[in-house]
């Protein structure tokens, strides 16, 4: 694994040419393992076959993903690719290293996958990512006996992309969704702060007379009723004037590229796309503006 | 017996030759989206409106009752379409809202048996009531329960049209408060989409049989929405989304009646009410629904060169209802894919924040400490450190009434994102629970430059040290001390203070050299006295700028410094201003916080002046002395009129008055202006410029004002005469009821201000006026023009700083800086301050004084000569019946040459036929505009016919009458319906003799008698319907009463008690028959004053 980089947002890869771009990390060390594979000729010619198109699907369903190709056959082949799964144990140990840092688990929660993940990993003494491509399973229903065919190789090349759409679908793979892996973090939390409180007593006191026990105070149109009528509010003054967007600041701006794998038939449709919603955008500002002016009138 | 001239069968149905407009209040309350087997389930508006009528206590049944107090939806048409509201794209809707309610027992309890066993066949229902409207008094125990309301629903994208037509501020009297509410939602929706704060989403099905739907989600991650978002969910009305998912009986908004079977509408709609909830989900979701709308309505689109997956996204964003044609599959990689993309900007709405405190490093330290903390979005100052987080646990924190659930993973979320902007703070999260690091000061200080505002904007608190805030006192300005000087008596506004200034700068001050030593340092953050603080490039510069100049500050200076905050110097700003004692009485004075010294009544005045009548002559006084011109805008019937009839005294009786003074009023209160002054003011001289016997020439005028005090002209003779009353040196002018020169640009107006403006010497300016003149923007320019036309600057400026900042949007701090700078010119008391409550009495009698028009006097004039005549002539047996018929019609001419000439239509120029109706008029705007409620009495039933249809074109709105014919039923609704209908109406008129006994109307604060009776006791009476003992309001008792006429007369008899008088009590009218004819000719021959 060669991750040099501890900034770790957005690097610029060597397959820029390919149309990637500008790709997060984890996109690069997946296509750092595909490019560490020894077929290369095998490998070109699975990168024309998705680029044309032959991939129809793609799905992550549980633990798996499930994909199909149209190869020289009239039905598509199914393709099945899997990671070793982590037993309970491991992700355990997981989940112990992971809970030791605050901002594993603070980045996971901002949507964030932390670049240096795979040290939390390493205390199970297992990997998030695959190290070789070998340890990718994977099944294909083409005649092809050679494993990868270039069926699975053409998966191969989109799932780097796919994986940006959502980072958080490698934990699946590895057995556990985000959703279950917060869960099982904040309950480890739980514990590891029960532990503190138990060597530090004086910190429990504080906590005996909490929230929960309290009654919800009733909501104050309870107590007052007219509340249900009454608004005297004025309109804030950022609100007077309607203002349009400083440079850089509309939430397109700021949301960056659309992190949705490319169709490789329509190599610009994601440009294009945005390009439209931001030319729509600044007309629909416009207007808005404009409606603003006549406002009272 | 009181007679009651007259029947109301000889009036035809003159009163409903115009539409009287319903006293009806508009709602908005958004219906949440339902899914029926017709509908798409897309939600909308629902446009309502409630007024008052009798109705019968009810109940739910198989459904909700009907709403009884709501327009239905043709009624509601046609009012909004008069009101020019009505939307496009209307259908007729009912939905089922929950309205706090009044429990009430059915009235019919004393039935007959066949209809009690009907109605327990038919089960009673287990609550019977009605529901509550906007402004009712709430009963004790109010109650909340589903209605169905009938009403019209506005699809959003046709909604979000209508919202943005609203008005934006001030109160509506047609407009329920929500309604403003929802027109601030819309604008800031407006505002979301014009700065571009949105992207687009799929959103998943929520359940079988929902479509995947593309919407356009709007981001509120930024500082300042988010800030909207607890202003407006803590402010929500609960009307605008009290509805409750609910089937209608025809199952779908429209016409069409096919309705449900009851079962399966007991089924489909179970009876429940919605519980009020915090709002800031339930916000966040109406916002994104308006900018969803707007967004989708006019987005364009373009799917050239798309794949499928984005073409289809494409398409739905731009299709009416959003649904996105894909597999699930597909739909649920883009659900994925752009949440995902979401994520990167916005989190999820939630009641809490992280928030990093920067702590300045203790002496002698190096390194600056940040800690941790959760914190309430609702209320910045409600915090908790990380360790309290971390303790919570799985449990709920309290942070004041704000429960946060998973505050632990609330923090952690929060400094995930402050990472993504701030990258030092890596280092502090390497253990399990942080709660403190350390930063180098080069961090610190991009913390405080840069990161601090992009932290806010990722929805991150941040707390500075105060010194470092960024706020205007962390900015270089200066502190000020200053005194008037020993000689002076600080009367003149160019006088220059004695003063001394120090440089401040985060709370603390500084010399120039110590700032240049700071400087020196060439590190953007220093400390100084204990304090960091930031310089920024041009400090110094500034600095050494001001204290090169080392200007002088005048008295002038010192008021606007202090007049608000954030006031420069040089482009200083001063962070502190300190006046030494005597400045200080001076400011305090000046800028209101202190009543003005009060002023006993001059020598010369005849008369009592209450406390804050004192106080007002004071302040008139005060401010004359800074040639400053005044409004006394004090409540009607607090005596402004007295105040300055004693000002004038003052002024004579201090020999400071050597000029004439000129007063200009509506002709309709001359009278009573010269009435006032006579009584209070014999001193003075006063000079009617008025009628056609006044000075046409200048030599005529100048020979006639020698040693006049007063002179007394109106409107429009002061403009018909400009050219001869401009020649004249005046002391001042003053305008009474000064509402008459609100349009800036008529004629009348610029008169007005014209001859206000000093020629060679000084002229004082004051205003009096009833109406609360600071908020009404639109007047208030041109009444400072004449008062002090530098205060506000000329109009185009006023227009484009205050006018159209305020009026339209309700620029709060616009009004404030306006209401700063005119407030020190105005001064108004109301009736109900309780520091004036305390000196007036419970009752409170005015006298208006009135003339009689051009028809009138004639009219009275000839009636007196024949009908004299008539009498002499006449024999004794008959003489009586000819003596009350004579003091009748004269009564009659002094309402209304109209009442006399039995006419029954108001057409034309019925308001200039009779000053009285004329001044009425007048008092009864100010009754209105203030809100307040009046009963209006007359003896003469045709009169109140007539003028409950004058008042009601006037006005357009119901004006009851309640005669003698009135039926007891109506009776008692006119009376209900006066007392308790929260929107009812303000005016009430009665006849004395029907009106006069055993009413409740305590709701009124002014009463008018419009005619007299010889008896003050049946007035009396007929003023306790509005008054009670142990209120703790006071009653304004208006009595008319035409100079030289028969009623100043009685008037007269009445006041002197005269042995006659009694006599008068004793026996009504019956003794006027045994008048002779010269005495009866005393008592009613016009006497020209």
């Amino acid at each position: 694994m060669t991750n040099s980089n501890p900034n770790h947002s957005e690097i610029t890869t060597a397959l820029g040419e390919e149309g990637l771009g500008q790709q997060p990390w984890w996109v690069e060390q997946w296509m750092e393992l595909i490019n560490s594979y020894r077929f290369k000729k095998r490998l070109e010619r699975a990168w024309t076959y998705a680029r044309e198109g032959n991939v129809t699907s793609i799905r992550f369903e549980g633990r798996r993903v499930h994909a199909r190709v149209q190869g020289t056959g009239e039905d598509p082949y199914k393709v099945k690719l899997w990671l070793d799964v982590l037993n309970d144990e491991d992700w355990g140990y997981v989940l112990e290293a992971l809970t030791q840092k605050a901002r594993w688990s603070a980045q996971l929660l901002a949507g964030t996958m932390p670049a240096d993940i795979e040290r939390a990993f390493a205390a199970s003494g297992r990997r998030l990512f695959p190290f070789k491509l070998q340890e990718v399973r994977s099944e294909c229903s083409c005649p092809d006996k050679a494993n990868p065919c270039k069926h699975i190789s053409a998966i191969y090349f989109l799932m780097g992309d796919r994986f940006s759409e959502d980072p958080f679908v490698l934990f699946q793979l590895r057995g556990r969704t985000r959703a279950k892996l917060l869960a099982d973090l904040a309950e480890q939390r739980r514990e590891v702060l029960a532990a503190i409180a138990a060597a530090e007593k004086s910190i429990s006191n504080a906590n005996q007379n909490n929230a929960n026990d309290l009654a919800i105070p009733p909501h104050p149109a309870i107590v007052d009723p007219s509340l249900w009528w009454r608004y005297e509010g004025s309109l804030n003054a950022d609100l007077v004037v309607i203002t349009p967007a400083m440079e850089g600041e509309t939430g397109l701006d700021c949301a960056g590229e659309l992190p949705l794998a490319e169709e490789p038939r329509f190599p610009e449709a994601r440009q294009k796309f945005l390009c439209h919603l931001k030319e729509q955008g600044q007309a629909l500002a416009q207007k808005a503006m404009l409606l603003a002016m006549t406002a009272g009138d | 017996m009181l007679p009651l001239i007259g029947s109301s069968k000889l009036l035809p149905k003159l009163l409903h030759d115009f539409r009287v407009a319903a006293m009806s209040l508009l709602h908005a309350t958004w219906l949440p989206a339902i899914r029926t087997p017709t509908s798409s389930g897309r939600p909308a508006l629902l446009v309502w409106a409630d007024t008052w009528r009798v109705a019968k206590p009810a109940g739910p049944d198989i459904t909700p009752a009907l709403h009884p107090f709501t327009l239905n939806a043709d009624e509601l048409r046609g009012w909004l379409k008069d009101q020019d509201l009505l939307p496009n794209g209307i259908i007729d809707a009912t939905a089922c809202l929950t309205l706090p309610s009044r429990s009430l027992k059915p009235r019919n309890t004393r039935n007959s048996q066949v209809q009690s066993s009907k109605a327990d066949q038919e089960e009673a229902p287990e609550w019977t009531g009605l529901p509550l409207q906007a402004g009712e008094p709430i009963p004790k125990n109010a109650e909340w329960w589903p209605w169905q309301v009938e009403g019209l629903a506005l699809e959003p994208s046709a909604a979000t049209a209508w919202l943005s037509h609203l008005p934006l501020s001030g109160r509506h009297p047609d407009l329920g408060d929500e309604l403003r509410w929802w027109s601030h939602m819309e604008r800031w929706a407006l505002s979301i989409i014009a700065r571009g704060r949105w992207l687009p989403q799929v959103e998943l099905s929520k359940g079988e049989g929902y479509p995947h739907r593309a919407r356009w989600v709007p981001l509120l991650n930024r500082e300042d929405d988010r800030r909207r978002l607890e202003e407006l969910a803590a402010s929500l009305p609960l009307v605008a989304t009290c509805a409750l998912p609910w089937r209608e009986p025809t199952g779908k908004r429209s016409n069409r009646t096919t309705r449900l079977r009851p079962e399966a509408m007991r089924e489909a709609n179970p009876i429940a009410s919605c519980r009020p909830r915090s709002g800031r989900l339930r916000v966040a979701n109406l916002l994104e629904e308006l900018v969803d709308a707007q967004l989708r309505k006019e987005f364009l689109v373009n799917a050239e060169g798309l794949d499928h997956l984005l073409a289809s996204w494409q398409q739905a964003l731009g299709s009416e209802t959003g649904v996105i044609n894909l597999s699930s599959e597909e739909a649920e990689r883009l659900a994925t894919a752009s949440h995902h993309w979401r994520e990167g900007v916005a989190g999820n709405v939630a009641p809490a924040r992280a928030c990093l405190e920067l702590f300045s490093p203790t002496e002698g330290k190096e390194l600056w400490e940040l800690r941790f903390a959760l914190q309430a979005e609702a209320d910045p100052t409600l915090k908790v450190p990380a360790s309290t987080a971390w303790a919570t646990g799985p449990k709920i924190l309290q942070l004041g009434e704000v429960r946060v659930e998973h505050p632990g993973e609330v923090l952690l979320e929060g400094l995930g994102r402050a990472l993504s902007v701030f990258s030092p703070i890596e280092r502090g999260l390497d253990n399990a629970t942080p709660e403190t690091m350390q930063l180098t000061p080069a961090e610190a200080f991009v913390l405080v430059r840069t990161a601090a505002n992009q932290l806010r904007d990722v929805g991150v608190g941040v707390e500075l040290p105060p010194s470092l805030s960024g706020g205007l006192a962390s900015r270089l300005g200066l502190a000020i001390k200053a005194e008037l000087p020993e000689t002076s008596r600080g009367f003149t506004l160019g006088e220059s203070l004695d003063w001394s200034w120090e440089l401040m700068i985060g709370g603390v001050t500084l010399t120039l050299r110590e700032l240049e030593r700071l400087a020196g340092k060439r590190s953007p953050l220093v400390r100084h006295k204990g304090a960091w603080i930031e310089l920024r490039p041009n400090d110094l510069k500034n600095a050494e700028l001001f204290c090169s100049a080392n200007p002088e500050i005048s008295l002038d200076d010192a008021l606007r410094l202090t007049a608000t905050e954030g006031n420069t110097l040089m482009r200083l700003p001063v962070h502190l201003f300190e006046a030494g004692p005597r400045l200080q009485t001076v400011l305090e004075q000046y800028h209101q916080q202190k009543a003005p010294d009060p002023l006993p009544a001059p020598e010369g005045f005849h008369g009592q002046l209450r406390p804050y009548q004192e106080r007002g002559l004071g302040w008139l006084a005060f401010l004359h002395r800074f040639d400053q011109g005044a409004c006394l805008a004090d409540d009607m019937g607090l005596g402004k009129t007295i105040q300055l009839l004693a000002f004038l005294q003052h002024l004579k009786t201090e020999q400071e008055l050597k000029r004439p003074i000129l007063l200009i009023a509506p002709t309709s209160v001359l009278t009573n202006w010269k009435r006032e002054a006579l009584a209070f003011t014999p001193e003075l001289i006063v000079l009617e410029h008025y009628g056609p016997r006044r000075s046409s020439s200048l030599s005529k005028l100048k020979t006639n004002l020698q040693k006049v005090d007063l002179v007394l002209t109106s409107y429009g003779l002061m403009q018909r005469d400009i050219d001869l009353l401009e020649m004249i040196d005046w002391q001042g002018i003053v305008i009474d009821e000064a509402q008459a020169i609100k349009n800036p640009n008529a004629k009348q107006s610029k008169a007005v201000r014209d001859i206000a403006k000093p020629i060679k010497t000084n002229r004082f300016r004051i205003a009096l006026t009833g109406t609360p003149v600071e908020n009404r923007v639109s007047e208030v320019w041109a009444l400072m023009d004449f008062l002090n036309p530098r205060v506000l600057g000329e109009e185009d400026f006023f227009h484009q700083r205050y006018r159209m900042p305020i009026e339209r949007y309700g620029d709060m701090s616009s009004l404030k800086d306006l209401k700063a700078r005119v407030s020190p010119f105005i001064l108004r008391r109301l009736k109900t301050d309780k520091a004036i409550i305390s000196d007036l009495p419970e009752k409170v009698e005015l006298s208006e004084w009135v003339g009689l028009s051009k028809e009138q006097t004639s009219l009275y004039q000839k009636t007196v000569e024949d009908t004299l005549d008539a009498i002499a002539r006449s024999p004794r047996g008959q003489r009586h019946g000819k003596v009350l018929g004579l003091l009748t019609r004269l009564k009659q001419i002094c309402n209304h040459p109209a009442l006399a000439l039995k006419e029954t239509t108001v057409e034309g120029e019925f308001i200039n036929r009779s000053s009285k109706m004329q001044r009425l008029e007048e008092i009864l705007e100010e009754v209105i505009e203030a809100g307040d409620r009046a009963l209006l009495f007359t003896q003469f039933a045709e009169w109140g016919h007539l003028l409950q249809a004058y008042l009601q074109q006037r006005w357009r709105s119901e004006v009851p009458f309640l005669h003698g014919s009135t039926r007891k039923t109506e009776r008692q609704e006119m009376v209900d319906r006066f007392q308790e209908d929260p929107r009812g109406p303000q005016l009430f008129l009665l006849s004395l003799k029907a009106g006069g006994v055993g009413l409740n109307l305590t709701r009124a604060s002014h009463v008018f008698h419009i005619d007299r009776w010889w008896n003050p006791a049946v007035e009396n009476q007929a003023t306790d319907r509005a008054y009670r003992i142990g209120q703790s309001k006071r009653v304004m008792v208006h009595k008319f009463i035409t100079s030289g006429s028969v009623e100043e007369k009685i008037d007269h008899m009445i006041r002197e008690k005269s042995r006659l008088a009694e006599d008068i009590i004793g026996s009504g009218e019956d003794w006027l028959g045994g008048l002779g004819v010269s005495q009866l000719r005393e008592l009613v021959t016009l006497q020209n004053d």
